[in-house]
């Protein structure tokens, strides 16, 4: 009777440990399962979310033109069809790329900072860019979805000096998957020299070809070393249109002339000494400049626009809240870039500034951080900005529901 | 026995439950990926010239080498061009050319999107058949609108020129009451050469308002207005106008901003005034005057309410032909009645909607004799699309389409380039 007893109960033992484990083994299949569920659908949504973004205008249509506030987030040009992208509602997306920049120093005015290598800037007042949270909010997302958007080229045009005396430029053009072989190559080179008081810019146009590596040399009877310089340059492939730029300067103290967009809506640019944004000691320097504006035609090409106040003198703010700079304004709706070259005695420097991202082919990074998202889903797009060829790249991850991160912890 | 069971359920789901990979889980959408690589590669026609180049042509390894450098390193690609030939009613695909990375195929997992490119030696026409008659658009300024929340009776008089202008050899925008009044007298209120009052479309952009001259006003003003929208129906039938109405419940008000500008439309609107449903009764008795010779009031309400309307197969195939897309369903909640086609003697043409409860949610009803009057009886906010599709379906231009070609159509004109996307790696 004893015997049968503890064989009921070591039958029953075992019975209740095989449940278990084996429950035990199903829910895990059963959590796999849930989780591919809610992981796919954080796919699907990220595609939705970018072809919502890049399929409409947002409202107003023209906002990328305005300070308007936003009642309908999208980044598409007004009147275009398909997936042909604003590049001035991409100027105003604050950039997750480069750090706010203060201007005048100390005076709490912050501009959003769309980082564009030496020499070249765009500063747009943080007051009338539009946030992640803005966004996220406006297209039904905020708290469920995060999400970040690369912009970014889909041709890089890289040059840089090769041999400086003469001038010898290598321009190299690569895709994401392969370089750009055989592919025209126009190039626009502006050279500062001083005609009285204020310095001119010399333009040299010329037209190559890229080996079969996507590498070309770029060839200049002067020496660069001693010259100060811009080239842009453009490539273009059987339909891919990809551009780059490179300045050269002899002007070593600082920064020099910084642009900053300080009107967006009436397109009104600042030309700000340096000694304004950051203290670079003394002695500080006077600038004579000259500010050209080019605008980019439908046939992708470069034409002189006047603009006002394009020549001027700027010192150094001294304090008190004083400070000097020189005043421009720019064609609203019209892309392109500003071009200021500047002397301080005999040094010369060169400044940038596209209007419109994509006339300078700059990259952009909007959105929120995905750092600490086990999961995390990726879609991409080709676009058109500015008759130049991107790549659209979202990160969507979820904000709700298991094995998630946010700002209390793990979900 | 029962650790066994166990196992043998587990293994069996574990066998049939099997999840995928994380590539599938969450791949790119490679379909969109292939369109926008295909529209970007067009861009200024580029892929469309490459697709009509002879096989030895630099542009096909041009072609070639831009694909490979726009993906990501992980996609494999085929793209293939097709001839397009048309025999009789059927299209025929003859293959010309494909070009891809992958030696291997693209597997089971890829995904492809089709473009239709057409030869730059080609130049294609879409000529509208023109309607005999004017077309004048109400954009008064002096009137106010109502239901028509979010616009203004300006921005859709502006967008209703654009949609249908095409379609009259003449468009003249009313600008205000007193060329309304002109017009109701029977002249001309503008310059162009081919204006006629006579066989004219009216489109009143004002929703449920309608615009009344100062001098109307004066003359007519007996049942708050409801005597002006008789003269209204009148003047239909004298000049065999059609009189358009793009919103809810026609003829509900009269609007006039500086006659009526201490009058409001009992919802706080000024330069309104409210005539209730007796003004569309008086419409109609005025477009049957013949059978209505005088005027006299009715007040009662003839809409009703249907709820959720479809498109009717011929709405379906002219928004086609058209090229206008609106939603083909739709809310009603003004729709006319069809008793008033034995009533005021008129017929029902070019319903866009199928009737529900015999009631026409938008439809142009033509009198026996003269005149017509298209009635959009759905809710708030407007969609002048209806309206322009309710216009074109009742007068049906015919589009001329035409195809010229400089190499006497000895090349096809029409490739079809498709585009297959694989991932590699990841699984």
């Amino acid at each position: 009777m004893v015997g049968v007893t503890i064989d009921h109960l070591v039958a029953t033992t075992a019975f209740i440990a095989a449940i278990l484990l084996f429950v035990g083994l199903f829910a895990q299949t059963i959590q796999a399962a849930i989780l591919y569920q809610q992981n796919r659908h954080v796919a699907f949504k990220a595609s939705d979310l970018l072809d919502n973004i890049l399929l409409s205008p947002g409202y107003p249509y023209n906002w990328g033109e305005t300070n308007d506030t936003l009642s309908c987030f999208g980044l598409q040009k007004p009147g275009a069809s398909g997936y042909v992208l604003s590049s001035f509602a991409l100027m105003r997306l604050i950039s997750l790329s480069g750090e706010p920049v203060e201007y005048p120093r100390d005076s709490g005015k912050w501009y959003n900072n769309i980082s564009l290598g030496p020499g070249g800037y765009l500063f747009i007042p943080i007051s009338d860019s539009i946030n992640y949270e803005t966004a996220s909010r406006l297209l039904g997302v905020n708290g469920t979805y995060g999400f970040q958007l690369s912009i970014k080229p889909i041709i890089e045009v890289s040059i840089s000096e090769y041999q400086s005396n003469p001038l010898k430029l290598k321009v190299e053009v690569n895709g994401p998957g392969f370089p750009l072989s055989g592919a025209n190559l126009s190039y626009y080179l502006y050279r500062s020299y001083q005609t009285g008081q204020y310095p001119s810019i010399e333009l040299s146009i010329g037209t190559t070809q890229t080996d079969s590596s996507g590498v070309t040399y770029l060839n200049f009877t002067f020496d660069g070393a001693s010259e100060t310089y811009t080239i842009v340059a453009y490539a273009r492939l059987s339909g891919l249109l990809g551009l780059g730029h490179y300045s050269h300067e002899t002007f070593t103290k600082g920064a020099g002339v910084i642009p900053f967009v300080v009107d967006y809506e009436e397109g009104k640019v600042y030309l700000a000494h340096s000694w304004d944004v950051h203290d670079t000691g003394t002695p500080v320097p006077n600038y004579f400049y000259s500010a050209t504006f080019f605008i980019l035609t439908e046939e992708f090409t470069f034409q002189e626009w006047p603009i006002a106040n394009s020549t001027g003198q700027i010192n150094y703010g001294g304090g008190g809240g004083q400070y000097n700079y020189g005043e421009t304004t720019l064609p609203v709706g019209y892309p392109g870039f500003l071009l200021v070259t500047y002397r301080s005695g005999d040094d010369y420097g060169m400044c940038i500034m596209p209007w419109g991202i994509g006339t300078l082919a700059v990259s952009t990074l909007f959105g929120g951080n995905p750092a600490g998202n086990v999961w995390t889903a990726t879609d991409l797009r080709q676009v058109i900005v500015d008759q130049m060829a991107y790549q659209v790249q979202i990160t969507c991850w979820s904000l709700s529901g298991y094995q998630i991160w946010n700002s209390r912890g793990w979900f | 026995m029962v650790i066994l069971i166990l196992a043998v359920a587990f293994g069996a789901a574990t066998f049939f439950a099997v999840l995928p990979s994380p590539t599938q889980i969450a791949s790119p959408n490679l379909r969109q990926l292939a369109l926008t690589t295909l529209q970007v590669l067009d861009a200024n026609k580029a892929l469309a010239k490459v697709a009509f180049e002879d096989l030895g042509d630099q542009a096909w390894t041009d072609l070639e080498i831009a694909l490979s450098a726009s993906l990501p390193p992980n996609i494999v690609y085929n793209l293939t061009v097709y001839d397009m030939v048309e025999v009789g009613d059927a299209t025929t695909y003859s293959k010309v050319h494909s070009i891809t990375n992958s030696e291997s195929g693209l597997g089971t997992d890829s995904e492809a999107s089709t473009y239709l490119v057409t030869s730059t030696n080609v130049t294609f026409t879409v000529t509208p058949q023109k309607i005999s008659g004017t077309l004048y658009i109400l954009n008064c300024t002096d009137a106010n609108g109502w239901w028509i929340t979010g616009y203004t009776s300006q921005s859709l008089a502006t967008d209703l020129q654009n949609l249908l202008s095409p379609y009259f050899n003449t468009t003249v925008m009313v600008q205000n009451t007193t060329d309304l009044g002109a017009l109701l007298n029977g002249n001309e209120i503008s310059s162009f050469p081919h204006e006629n009052v006579t066989n004219a479309v009216i489109i009143n952009t004002c929703g449920e308002a309608v615009p009344i001259p100062s001098m109307y006003a004066d003359l007519f003003p007996r049942d708050s207005y409801a005597e002006y929208c008789y003269e209204l129906g009148k003047r239909v039938n004298q000049y065999n106008w059609t009189w358009v109405s793009i919103v809810g419940y026609p003829f509900y008000y009269v609007s006039n901003t500086v006659k009526l500008s201490s009058s409001h439309n009992s919802w706080g609107i000024y330069g309104m005034r409210n005539v209730g449903s007796g003004g569309l009764n008086s419409f109609l008795r005025g477009l049957d005057v013949e059978n209505y010779p005088s005027y006299s009031y009715d007040g009662s309400w003839i809409t009703g309410s249907p709820g959720v309307v479809y498109f009717s197969s011929n709405a379906s195939y002219y928004s086609n032909y058209y090229g206008l897309y609106p939603s083909p369903y739709q809310t009603a909640t003004r729709a006319l009645p069809s008793w008033i086609q034995g009533t005021y003697h008129t017929t029902v043409m070019a319903s866009v909607f199928n009737p529900v409860s015999d009631r026409y949610a938008a439809a142009t009803f033509k009198h026996t004799g003269t005149g017509a009057f298209t009635a959009i009886g759905l809710t708030r906010t407007p969609d002048i699309r209806i309206t322009g599709l309710a216009l074109l379906m009742y007068y049906h231009p015919i589009i001329y389409k035409s195809e010229f070609t400089l190499t006497a159509g000895e090349r096809p004109t029409q490739r079809l380039v498709i585009l297959q996307l694989s991932q590699q790696g990841g699984g």
